[in-house]
């Protein structure tokens, strides 16, 4: 499937496993992918969500710090060691290999022979509300209404 | 989010704060087995003693950590 990418979404991918591998995630998720369009700021995909990336990684931290408070954890002010990469494989998660699909749908309604970031952000803005990606955009409230309006993507989720 | 938006979610028990609590766990604690391995090693300890103190083997202690020293 990757063949089909363009040199941008190919670098998303790439970014978001830099993104998880950093945070010592053991799987690619939506959270990953969203913090790897943010990477090129100048692209089309990350102007339309109108953050950076340095935010995105802060709201990330935000809810892992809240979740971990919820349970008595306090973490704040704590500098801990990077964690050490693994040498096991990184695999996508459900979520991530469903916004694949989404991007593919999205580039064949557009009449698009490759995927492009703008297919991945709005496969991005489809996401369940379970859905990590989607928590982070709360946090960082972003609309994804107004995100796909920027975008030029269909009014309605299409699924 | 606000504070009084978190203290809401816990109360309906919403079950994606204490999922990602699971997830920040997990990280956490290969964290501080990271830092509490290195300073164990640079204190002295042996593997074995780390190992023990982790409740796993001395080998699977070092295979893990054991390549990081140097």
């Amino acid at each position: 499937m990757f063949e089909k990418f363009t040199a941008g979404a190919r670098d998303i991918v790439t970014s978001a496993l830099d993104e998880t591998r950093q945070r010592g995630d053991r799987r690619i998720g939506t959270e990953h992918l969203l913090l790897g369009l943010l990477h090129d700021p100048g692209s089309p995909a990350a102007q339309a969500l109108g953050v950076d990336l340095a935010a995105a990684r802060a709201g990330l931290h935000t809810l892992d710090r809240e979740a971990l408070a919820s349970i008595g954890i306090d973490i704040e002010g704590i500098t801990l060691p990077a964690i050490p990469g693994s040498p096991k494989r990184t695999p996508f998660t459900s979520g991530a290999r469903s916004v694949f699909e989404r991007a593919v749908k999205e580039a064949t309604r557009t009449k698009s022979r490759r995927i492009a970031p703008e297919h991945f952000l709005l496969a991005l803005l489809d996401c369940d509300a379970q859905d990590p990606a989607a928590e982070l955009m709360r946090n960082l409230r972003i609309d994804p209404a107004a995100v796909r309006d920027r975008v030029g993507g269909p009014a309605q989720r299409h699924r | 989010m606000e504070a009084n938006e978190l203290a809401e979610r816990l109360r309906s028990n919403d079950p994606a704060v204490g999922l990602r609590a699971v997830s920040a766990l997990h990280r956490l604690a290969e964290q501080v087995e990271t830092a509490s391995v290195r300073q164990a090693r640079q204190q002295g300890w042996s593997w074995e003693q780390i190992g023990d103190a982790l409740g796993v083997s001395r080998q699977s202690v070092h295979a893990k950590h054991g390549k990081r020293e140097k």
